[in-house]
């Protein structure tokens, strides 16, 4: 069974070619994006719309609705991270994907053209190592 | 009166455009079964239906699998509803990028196999789908953040389809 896995020379060449090529954008990036605190960039389209902190432990949750190419989106940050809570799109993948807060996390709505992108080192990774 | 007659085709006209016709029916059922899927993400599905891209490339050549690719996801849309949305848009990018990438592997990297081109196939799949949304929807560098994980993904399920579609092909020509 585990024959059938077994690439030629070239397929592993490529796969090795392909995994270091990854690896090492995925090193730049977080390189680029996780110094300073954590924070919550919000883009509609070309535009991006606000930064908000995300909430420290102890610090009230906050909601606010953005708009969008169909209507409100509406996000809530929390302890938890950042976290699109209804949409006005029909795949609802984004409220779907639920609360993200480290660097490089992504909530996207393409419908809407909507776009949460996560920067800088959460300070509440530490109870994710706790848990 | 005459009776007017059509003459039939051939069988043996009728049977390359029956099988292709067979794999695209597959290559719809993945899809539709790929959707329903509950998934790592909107970004992220297993690839079965390219699997068929492929099958269908080294069974009857660039010309069938660039035309299995475009009908499985035009008809494929219609069944989910998404024809002419984002989504439709995303995955046809995908899917066209998927089977050009498998066509100029297979044709010019010697000593690959199946799985070296599903593999490529794979990863130009998650690629133009994140190139799409840039370029049409969300203008922002921040969304190819996400794409190494995802890239990762695609290795591994670009690999294991290959193998499947390796498996496939030995069996429907008699090798194992």
């Amino acid at each position: 069974m585990l024959m059938l896995l077994k690439g030629s020379r070239a397929d592993r060449l490529l796969l090795l070619a392909a995994l270091v090529a990854i690896t090492a954008s995925w090193f730049v990036i977080q390189s680029q994006i996780s110094a300073g605190p954590a924070v919550a960039e919000i883009y509609h389209g070309q535009v991006l719309l606000a930064t908000y902190p995300l909430p420290q432990k102890g610090e009230a949750e906050q909601g606010f609705q953005i708009e969008g190419e169909l209507g409100a989106t509406e996000v809530v940050l929390d302890q938890d991270g950042v976290r699109i809570v209804s949409s006005p799109c029909t795949t609802q993948h984004c409220v779907h994907s639920g609360a993200h807060r480290h660097a490089g996390d992504i909530i996207a709505c393409v419908p809407n053209r909507i776009l949460i992108s996560i920067r800088g080192q959460s300070a509440s990774e530490f109870d994710a190592i706790v848990e | 009166m005459p009776e007017i007659m059509i003459p039939r085709p051939p069988l043996s006209e009728l049977e390359g455009k029956a099988q292709w016709l067979a794999l695209l029916l597959l290559a719809i059922g993945l899809h539709l079964f790929e959707a329903a899927l509950p998934s790592l993400g909107p970004w992220f599905k297993p690839g079965l239906a390219n699997l068929v891209t492929l099958l269908v490339l080294v069974m009857m050549g660039p010309r069938a699998a660039i035309a299995l690719a475009i009908g499985r996801v035009l008809i494929g849309s219609f069944f989910i509803g998404t024809l002419f949305t984002p989504t439709f848009v995303i995955s046809m990018a995908g899917g066209l990028a998927a089977a050009v990438m498998m066509i100029v592997a297979w044709r010019y990297i010697p000593g690959i196999s199946l799985i070296g081109i599903s593999l490529l196939g794979a990863l130009a799949h998650m690629l133009a789908q994140f190139v799409t949304v840039e370029s049409l929807f969300i203008q922002q560098s921040a969304l190819y953040y996400a794409l190494p994980p995802l890239l990762l993904l695609s290795c591994i399920t670009g690999w294991i389809n290959g193998a499947l579609a390796r498996y496939i092909s030995a069996r429907l020509t008699h090798e194992i």
